[in-house]
């Protein structure tokens, strides 16, 4: 008798362990006073700017949770607010907030930012507003520039240069020089870059007319841009090798690549990489298409909605302008996490900072920044741009290694968009 | 020792198909003859756990690769939701030539892979085998240990020893003046990744044959040995097909383990432009859930690689009876 009921009882303890799994959760809700948010993030150093909100607000408290970069974040997200549990407020990247407003992740803010906007430029606010509604606060921007070693620039007798075509011959020059030397290498990994360099040129890769999308991917500037990098590519003057890994970052060491057109946080990426480069290199103005240009597209840069599963979005819209408009918020931003903030405030904030670790000699390196932000114009998201970019890439590495021509990676891309859009519903004006 | 009936005596009641829930209350009923609970409640903590990780998780995604995610309301981006849309997915999956690709690019990886470890598995377990080879708990062990890398771990290590900078075997050829090895390019890419997975399987596979070889009574090699067999005889045709079942039951974990080739070519992707995000099956159904937000996509993709996987062991578990029926004869 005993064993039996000692079996049963295992059996039930058994069946206790596997459902208590289903059952967590829930419990430990704050008490009536003390709202508690959490947010997701996954920048350095937020943990700190999170420290100081709450020791100054006692009654709205804030758990800070690194969830990973920009793209499994936004899965995670996706995830969670299908099973109702995501966090209050979560960082996420420009070019996938459009696919998070309809995921149901973002939730509409208008209400709650009204008096915040003009703390942005407007090409700023444009990047988290839809059909007039705000979907979240701007946190940092990426305004293209050239990070360049300018000492072996200087040593080939040129200094930054000021067009693609000077970009093109400088390329000649270096790679006839030192045959082991690129000016830079231009993969298809990069996705957001081809972006910026085809809005650059003049395409619009996505974009809103009365309540219509139309897709610019395949633009007539963009097969322009296709073409001009192909060129350099197949006369063996430019790399299309990935970045960031061993080999790239031993080729930065070894003074083999010389160039990083892409944004301005791009020094404190290749400090970490490359920390005994420091000092040779310096960052000026993205190359331009037409000479005099100066208008650049934003690379890069994040922003802080509010779920639509947030129990208290006002507290966590209050937060969210906290951390990127207010006096405070920003100079945690700026000080701690060396960000490149939205706000207009921050980047005068940022002018008095001392230069990034990767060009300590460059002093002007942040009102540098501050200028090509002024100026520098939003890149429309479309509702996919997961599907743009894994095919683009997937495309034009296919065309690199097959020798054919890049501009029908655009256009493959160009279809792909299209197609998804239709498939999933949206109106798109392109046939 | 048998726990199947343990109070016989005193037992009543016949006991028909008893759910496993009802068990512990059935238990303490007497009756004439007694049932007996042991084996449920043995086996019940293996059936719940694979009910509720295996099977409701399995109709689950099967069910979600019957939905898609829609676009509903006004304005431009409006809201997605799941709707009902049959077979449509499957009709995607059939008719995504990447996707097919993908699948040709994991047979010629298979065609390196699966016979290399297996040829090399029974080699080494059959040199490990023979009665004057010395040194044997360390070769076991040496040609084991590969397998305690972790997958993620190993494809990294390799991956450095792939890339022109980094690679010990192409700086050799370097400093000879031949250039680098295209380890990442086609078509070396494919013998690039089967190599990590040879490297990494044959030592367990060796494991499983070697512990099969040494089930075999020693008498049979004696009787060979007064035969007049010489070892490699012995080795050909007595113990390879002694060891058939054991051979079978490694050709099925390395067709599986093609099957879900995955970690290898994601951990190197970022390294080469040659790896795309398609490249294998897994990686489309990881790209579509992770990605693209198409979960009822990757459901679909899932539930017919899941169906191919069974269609595949199955074929090879009914060659591999029929020959040893045909043996047997």
């Amino acid at each position: 008798m005993r064993k039996r009921s000692l079996m049963g009882f295992a059996a039930v303890a058994v069946l206790a362990v596997a459902l208590s799994g289903c059952a967590a959760g829930d419990g430990a809700s704050a008490s009536d006073k003390t709202v508690s948010l959490k947010i997701w993030g996954w920048t350095a150093k937020t943990q700190q700017v999170v420290d100081t909100w709450n020791k100054t607000h006692p009654s709205v408290q804030v758990k800070y949770t690194d969830a990973g970069g920009g793209n499994d974040s936004a899965a995670k997200l996706r995830t969670a607010t299908r099973a109702g549990n995501a966090p209050d407020i979560a960082l996420v990247e420009y070019q996938t907030l459009p696919s998070l407003v309809t995921a149901g992740v973002a939730s509409d803010i208008t209400k709650y930012t009204k008096g915040i906007q003009d703390k942005f430029t407007e090409g700023t606010w444009a990047q988290t507003t839809f059909d007039g509604k705000v979907y979240g606060i701007p946190q940092d921007v990426g305004p293209m520039a050239f990070t360049y070693r300018q000492d072996l620039f200087q040593k080939y007798g040129f200094g930054a240069p000021k067009t693609w075509d000077e970009f093109a011959s400088d390329a000649r020059v270096i790679h006839e020089a030192d045959p082991g030397a690129y000016i830079a290498s231009m993969p298809p990994t990069e996705f957001g870059s081809w972006a910026g360099l085809a809005t650059q040129a003049g395409a619009t890769w996505w974009s809103v007319k009365d309540g219509k999308w139309t897709v610019g991917i395949a633009d007539e500037a963009s097969l322009k841009v296709a073409d001009f990098f192909q060129k350099l590519s197949d006369d063996g003057v430019i790399l299309t090798e990935p970045l960031l890994t061993p080999q790239y970052d031993k080729s930065l060491n070894d003074g083999k690549i010389l160039s990083w057109p892409s944004a301005v946080w791009a020094p404190g990426v290749l400090a970490s990489v490359t920390p005994g480069t420091a000092g040779k290199w310096a960052m000026a103005p993205l190359p331009a298409w037409k000479a005099g240009e100066t208008t650049v597209p934003f690379q890069g840069g994040s922003a802080l909605v509010v779920t639509k599963n947030s129990k208290h979005p006002q507290q966590a819209a209050e937060f969210a302008a906290w951390y990127n408009a207010s006096k405070a918020g920003l100079e945690g931003m700026i000080n701690k996490q060396a960000l490149y903030p939205a706000a207009i405030a921050g980047q005068k904030l940022a002018s008095s900072q001392k230069p990034p670790a990767l060009m300590p000699q460059q002093t002007d390196f942040y009102k540098l920044a501050a200028t090509i932000s002024k100026t520098a114009k939003p890149i429309t998201w479309g509702p996919d741009v997961d599907v743009a970019s894994t095919t683009f890439t997937d495309r034009l590495s296919k065309a690199i290694n097959n020798h054919t021509a890049w501009r029908d990676a655009f256009t493959a891309t160009q279809k792909a968009v299209v197609a998804d859009m239709k498939k999933n519903g949206f109106k798109v004006t392109n046939k | 020792m048998s726990l199947r009936n343990p109070g016989a005596a005193d037992a009543a009641q016949p006991v028909t198909a008893i759910p496993y829930r009802a068990a512990p209350a059935r238990a303490s009923r007497t009756g004439r003859r007694r049932p007996s609970m042991a084996p449920y409640l043995f086996s019940a903590p293996a059936i719940i756990l694979y009910v509720i990780f295996m099977l409701i998780p399995l109709a689950y995604a099967v069910w979600i690769s019957f939905t898609a995610y829609r676009l509903e309301g006004g304005g431009i981006l409006g809201t997605k939701v799941q709707v009902f849309v049959g077979l449509e997915n499957y009709f995607s999956v059939f008719s995504n030539s990447e996707l097919l690709v993908s699948f040709g690019r994991m047979a010629v990886y298979g065609v390196i892979a699966v016979p290399l470890t297996l040829g090399l598995a029974l080699l080494f377990a059959l040199l490990l085998d023979v009665p004057a080879v010395r040194a044997k708990t360390f070769s076991r062990t040496a040609i084991f240990v590969p397998y305690a890398v972790p997958g993620i771990v190993a494809a990294l290590m390799w991956g450095f020893m792939y890339l022109p900078a980094t690679s010990p075997f192409s700086y050799i050829t370097q400093a000879i003046g031949l250039g680098p090895i295209p380890f990442l390019n086609n078509p070396g890419l494919y013998g690039s990744l089967a190599n990590i997975a040879i490297w990494g399987g044959t030592g367990f596979n060796m494991i499983i044959i070697y512990t099969s070889l040494r089930g075999i009574p020693a008498e049979l090699y004696e009787s060979a040995r007064l035969d007049g067999a010489s070892e490699l005889q012995i080795a050909l045709q007595i113990k390879v097909p002694l060891v058939r079942a054991a051979l079978t039951l490694t050709a099925i974990f390395a067709l599986i383990g093609t099957l879900q080739l995955y970690a290898e070519p994601t951990t190197l992707q970022p390294l080469t432009t040659t790896i795309t995000s398609t490249w294998a099956p897994l990686m489309t159904i990881y790209q579509q859930a992770f990605a693209t937000d198409d979960l009822p996509g990757a459901a679909a993709g899932s539930t017919v690689l899941a169906l191919g996987t069974v269609i595949v062991s199955a074929v090879v578990l009914w060659i591999s009876n029929r020959r040893t029926a045909a043996s047997a004869r």
